[in-house]
């Protein structure tokens, strides 16, 4: 999440010209071929959406900023993609899908496609695309290990063989990293594509300023819903205060996370309001293993009855998230709903406490991102609960990587960390979470269980849904049970919006492409 | 000797500061705890990613090859390539200098244009009424936070009287100076006060000097007097005070910046340390410190085109 090229260098500036001449060409029987939109009577045809964060790059394989991925989206499709609620996949390129019966073979059916550019879009597109972002270092190839080929036997036919089963392709193959670029383009022109990219999403670029603005034009050739807007103007806005004033004076129709403390002030702006969107985000305190009083099952529970999740929700969010329960996010397949967050109870915690060997307590410390207004409350109020059964904390704020930093490195203690789903399947979140070997160490509380592990493992390889439910539903109790870590609540997305906007969603992982398509701005 | 003796010697002193900076820039960064794997990977940071990005980025490499690395393309014009921005660093850096160099220059300009008339006003008529209120105004305003009045002057002039963008650099000179006056008011407001103050002081020095009550024995008149004698003497003081602080400007204007949007230099700075984008954090810094070396050397060379005395001293 990390937050303006000014079209200054002659470079950049034959470059924005070159895409707007081209967006022109391409757009010459469409009527939003220019970067500004008349307004026309029944309202608006561009929507202006203002986000704290610059982008990134609009090169699938190599985001990692969440503002960045959710708008690039807009602009290239997916063999398959998630369905708005994010508890399933739906068609995208793909129209349908067989998996043979031992599991190993998927065999994709595309629709006719084409780029925004007019060309058609080939099976051999998909593949290149796909072994593009798997080669990409650093990037998500990890999730495709299993892969064993990608081939386009025919132009609408793509096929991925593997080397064992592994449940969760469908939703990998759904993921931002996995968008479908042309192949002759990006091969001859390598990174400078990504200037002025074509993809087959509903919109396309027009110009391109990352640190300043970005303006998107609606694809005349997208094969999908025609979209009602014809434009969408995306500015850079990473003052919050400043965010708020461009909505109440209408520069802006929708912001991105507007400040929790002003939210009671944007909604009682009349013509506005603050739209809360439930988020795979999960916030929790891990506790190092490497501090003596974490080795203890007890210790950790007993940190788990002293905080009073209501209270820090009302403290740190204004009320705006719900209190934790399963270290997997609220909104997703397979999420155990039978666990209930722990029950408020400080004379409980102190028992465990004793039982432990600390009936006094102990001092530790606790990290966090200085910046982070809710996790810097929250904090507070972690402190002061804990104070009441005898454990004194310090808290330390650092700066967002040197906090990560020292967490990562096991020597944390505690620290405040948050989880965001990449994928619809819990497969990412658990073996990031519960696997010994997966990697991140259960989120760096270098917490092992043997059982654990084995069922997220076993999970991966199973396909029937029911028995995939029982296993993850089995992890979650065990993770619960052994509280590693301490999920404090599900924090939703918060985006400020102009009621003359309608039918503006955005979708537990954090897209709204899919809503870009069917609303609509009215008159303001 | 020469008025200007001085000016081959401080240009290798430049150089000298360039290559400190280098040292200074270089190792610093590498001491602060995360990494760009970090930025990158986030909460699904695992080694073996991490090794990767590493690897694709050269951090791999021991520490001095990789510094002797970066002096090689250096010395060839090369800032190194950003991750973060997927660019050269020179491009990133150059996209960026534009608005912060418009918004020094333009509020240098409306700074003075404030601050010239009322100090030498208020050092004219001490304790007249111009004097009174202007020392009042800018007590006040000096007490202001930046990035306050930037809010304050959002709303007042673009929420309510829309008058003025909230955000954003326009196009075209006109289109610049439009968007960027509210940003550049802000900044010239707290510059103006020091300028003031020193202004009115340096007036109030020279009408005292003998020089004054010579010019005015031999019957020049006192509108040339203070033209031509008082106003010169004392704009020369503010010379060196005005430079200094354009110099903190520049890299001052972050705060700004980030209330106004403006995605200039101060922004593009705490942006890359944030995301441990070594190249760019090199490069900027190298950049702020050459100019605030060279605008140093600027105004002690227009001191000396005014007043030759001080090329004299300096010069030897």
């Amino acid at each position: 999440m990390l937050r303006a090229t000014w079209p200054r260098t002659p470079g950049l500036r034959t470059l924005s010209l070159a895409a707007i001449t081209m967006a022109m060409a391409a757009a010459g029987c469409s009527s939003g071929g220019s970067g500004t939109t008349p307004i026309s009577t029944a309202g608006s045809s561009t929507l202006v959406i203002a986000n704290a964060v610059r982008v990134d790059t609009l090169d699938p394989e190599a985001n990692s900023v969440n503002e960045s991925i959710w708008m690039d989206q807009n602009l290239y499709s997916r063999l398959l993609q998630p369905n708005p609620t994010g508890t399933g996949l739906v068609p995208d390129l793909a129209t349908s899908w067989d998996i043979s019966t031992d599991g190993l073979t998927y065999t994709f059916h595309l629709r006719d496609a084409k780029f925004s550019d007019g060309s058609p879009l080939t099976a051999t597109d998909v593949v290149f695309s796909i072994e593009r972002s798997r080669a990409y270092k650093g990037g998500w190839g990890f999730l495709l290990t299993p892969v064993k080929t990608i081939t386009a036997p025919d132009p609408h036919t793509v096929v991925v063989t593997l080397s064992t089963k592994h449940a969760p392709l469908l939703a990998d193959l759904a993921m931002y990293a996995y968008s479908v670029v042309p192949k002759k383009l990006v091969q001859a022109q390598g990174k400078a594509f990504f200037q002025h990219p074509v993809g087959s999403g509903p919109f396309y670029v027009t110009s391109y300023k990352p640190d300043s603005e970005v303006d998107l034009a609606r694809n005349p050739h997208f094969y999908g819903t025609r979209p009602k807007i014809s434009n969408v103007h995306v500015l850079i806005v990473p003052d919050d205060n400043s965010r708020v004033l461009m909505l109440q004076s209408k520069k802006a129709d929708i912001i991105e996370n507007p400040p929790g403390n002003l939210i009671s002030q944007i909604n009682s702006t009349p013509g506005l309001h603050v739209e809360l969107f439930p988020s795979t985000r999960v916030d929790f305190i891990q506790l190092d293993e490497h501090f003596g009083p974490f080795k203890k099952l007890a210790v950790r529970q007993a940190l788990n009855y002293a905080i009073d999740r209501k209270t820090l929700v009302k403290l740190a969010y204004q009320g705006n998230a719900i209190p934790g329960a399963s270290f997997m996010p609220y909104k997703m397949q397979y999420y155990n709903s039978a666990i209930t967050p722990y029950p408020y109870d400080p004379a409980k915690a102190k028992k465990l406490l004793a039982s432990a060997g600390y009936p006094h307590g102990f001092k530790t410390f606790l990290i966090t991102v200085s910046g982070d207004v809710a996790g810097q409350a929250e904090a507070v109020v972690v402190k002061s609960e804990l104070a009441k059964v005898g454990i004194t904390v310090a808290i330390q704020s650092y700066e967002l990587l040197t906090a990560y930093a020292k967490e990562d490195g096991g020597h944390s203690q505690m620290g405040e960390r948050y989880w965001t789903n990449d994928i619809i399947d819990p497969d990412e979140v658990a073996t990031f979470g519960a696997d010994c070997k997966g990697g991140a160490n259960a989120f760096n509380s270098y917490w092992c269980s043997s059982l654990a592990s084995k069922l997220v493992n076993q999970a991966r390889l199973e396909l029937n849904p029911a028995k995939r439910q029982a296993l993850y539903s089995q992890v979650q109790q065990i993770v619960y049970q052994q509280s590693p870590f301490v999920v404090t609540d599900y924090s939703p997305y918060r985006y400020g919006v102009g009621n003359w906007v309608k039918g503006f969603h955005v979708t537990p992982l954090g897209n709204y492409d899919l809503s870009l398509e069917t609303l609509t701005v009215g008159q303001h | 000797m020469s008025r200007f003796g001085t000016l081959p010697r401080r240009l290798v002193h430049l150089v000298m500061i360039g290559f400190g900076i280098t040292l200074v820039t270089f190792f610093l960064l590498r001491l602060i705890p995360g990494d760009p794997a970090l930025a990158i990977l986030g909460s699904s940071y695992t080694h073996e990613r991490a090794t990767a990005i590493d690897l694709a980025l050269g951090l791999n490499k021991p520490i001095w090859t990789q510094y002797a690395l970066f002096m090689g393309r250096l010395f060839r014009g090369n800032l190194g390539y950003s991750f973060f921005y997927n660019q050269p660093a020179t491009t990133v850096i150059a996209a960026h200098l534009g608005p912060t160099v418009f918004l020094v220059i333009y509020s240098a300009v409306l700074a003075a244009a404030i601050s010239l008339p009322l100090g030498f006003i208020s050092g004219l008529r001490r304790g007249g009424i111009v004097d009174q209120a202007s020392r009042v105004f800018f007590t006040v305003s000096f007490a202001m936070p930046v990035f306050w009045l930037g809010i304050i002057m959002l709303i007042v002039f673009s929420v309510h009287l829309h008058a003025f963008p909230i955000s954003g650099f326009g196009s075209g000179f006109a289109g610049h100076l439009y968007y960027l006056f509210l940003p550049a008011l802000t900044i010239a407001v707290g510059f103006s006060t020091v300028l003031v103050r020193s202004l009115r002081a340096a007036t109030i020095a020279v009408l005292q000097a003998e020089f004054v009550d010579t010019a005015r024995m031999k019957g020049i008149s006192m509108a040339k007097v203070l033209r031509r004698h008082v106003f010169r003497n004392a704009v020369l003081a503010v010379i060196a005070v005005f430079g200094v602080n354009l110099a903190y400007l520049i890299s001052g204007t972050v705060l700004v910046e980030n209330v106004f949007s403006l995605p200039g230099l101060g922004s593009l700075l705490v942006n890359s340390v944030s995301y441990r984008d070594y190249p760019v954090v090199q490069g900027v810094t190298l950049l702020f410190a050459l100019l605030i070396v060279l605008i140093n050397l600027l105004s002690d060379v227009t001191q000396a085109a005014l007043d030759p005395r001080v090329g004299q001293e300096i010069g030897e």
